[in-house]
């Protein structure tokens, strides 16, 4: 069957449908109330706030507040840390970089005459005593400490006051207190393992 | 954001700078005499104030004190330092980070020039320089000639060199050397195996200074 909009049949039929239905009295708001009653899932209600935006109005009073709440958590952080630097107790994991960090660095000394090794470096404030290195077979020295990407100056402590310089690390230029510095870059995959022999 | 607490994180973060630098500085305390401490404190705060990061600073005069440096020695060695990341900071630009920084410092004290850090910011504005400006001043640091390395360093980059093989390529040359090649030939032979089109580069004959 063929027929256009000119025919009257397809015209009756047409404005049959475009006529709107009646329905019952309270139609509309029982649809509703029933939509409004089906929650949505939780992941799309939680995405629905998440993106929608907000206007965020402090007063002035209230700001100074959380500013100062803010600046008194920076503040006792810091000095928590400071303290347990001067505590020398827990430092070690005070002072040991967490956020970027690039790579655990083995730093490696062969000094089977030896009777204690540490390190000191740019990494732990040159403490003598903070990263002490433990003997392995034939009396290599092991440490491993993660740094984050950067340059290190460092040197071995040996027998607690002599300070050696790593023998497989590129020496410090230009060495301003007359003892051994090493130097290790850590980035790029620059460096993983450090050391060398006594 | 709303304007008001775009200003409250604003302020904070002029907060936290300090705070981070005094706690940077209090690790100085007991760590020598109250005298090195203080002029050490100032001329961390000045360098800090022209743009100087004041943590390698910290670091070097606690060097000094573990190395049992006199007080005169450990404060040279932090103006010297302060001298030398500064420069850094004038070649390579204020977005320079700290680590860069460092590593520019030190390149400049092995003798590298200036317009070798200046090259290499133009080029890649955007992309750390921490390692090559290091891998530069190790190699003067093993014997190099400042401007060989310089040059190597930066022919090396033209052809796309990455960072892990600008490391590998300066473990060769310390291996070379340590077999007894001189360390301007090492570096030209090393430099034509890594990078055959980068051969004609021409090793400095100048020796290091002591």
């Amino acid at each position: 069957m063929t027929g256009s909009a000119d025919d009257p049949l397809i015209a009756r039929i047409a404005e049959a449908l475009r006529r709107p239905r009646a329905v019952r009295p309270g139609f509309e708001a029982r649809v509703m109330a029933a939509v409004r009653a089906a929650p949505p899932r939780l992941p799309a209600r939680a995405w629905a706030w998440l993106r929608e935006p907000r206007v965020l109005a402090v007063s002035p009073l209230a700001g100074a507040a959380a500013a100062a709440v803010l600046a008194g958590i920076v503040i006792a952080g810091a000095w928590s840390a400071t303290r347990l630097a001067r505590a020398g107790g827990g430092a070690e994991r005070a002072a040991a970089p967490t956020a970027g960090t690039a790579a655990v660095v083995r730093f490696v000394l062969a000094a089977p005459r030896a009777r204690t090794v540490s390190l000191a470096g740019d990494f732990d404030g040159w403490d003598r005593s903070r990263l002490p290195m433990r003997r392995e077979a034939a009396g290599i020295w092991t440490v491993d400490v993660p740094l984050a990407p950067g340059r290190y100056d460092y040197a071995f402590v040996v027998d607690g006051g002599r300070f050696v310089a790593d023998p497989a690390a590129p020496p410090a230029v230009g060495d301003d207190f007359g003892r051994p510095t090493s130097v290790v870059t850590v980035g790029g995959g620059a460096a993983r393992v450090a050391g060398g022999s006594l | 954001m709303n304007v008001r607490v775009a200003r409250i994180v604003l302020a904070l973060g002029a907060l936290a700078s300090p705070t981070l630098a005094r706690s940077q500085v209090e690790r100085l305390a007991g760590r020598m005499d109250e005298g090195t401490r203080a002029a050490v404190v100032a001329v961390v705060d000045s360098a800090r104030a022209a743009g100087v990061p004041a943590e390698p600073l910290v670091n070097k005069a606690l060097e000094g004190a573990s190395k049992g440096a006199d007080g005169a020695r450990i404060v040279t060695a932090v103006r010297a330092l302060a001298a030398d990341i500064g420069r850094a900071l004038a070649a390579l630009g204020p977005s320079a980070t700290a680590p860069e920084l460092v590593a520019g410092g030190a390149a400049l004290r092995a003798g590298v020039r200036p317009a070798f850090l200046e090259s290499l910011r133009g080029r890649y504005p955007r992309e750390s320089l921490m390692v090559p400006l290091a891998v530069m001043a190790d190699l003067v640091a093993r014997g190099v000639p400042a401007d060989t390395a310089g040059e190597s360093v930066l022919a090396l980059m033209r052809e796309g060199v990455r960072d892990a093989e600008l490391v590998a390529f300066r473990q060769s040359v310390e291996r070379d050397i340590a077999l007894g090649a001189p360390a301007g030939g090492a570096v030209a032979v090393r430099l034509a195996g890594t990078v055959p089109a980068v051969a004609g580069v021409t090793p400095h004959s100048t020796p290091r200074k002591p």
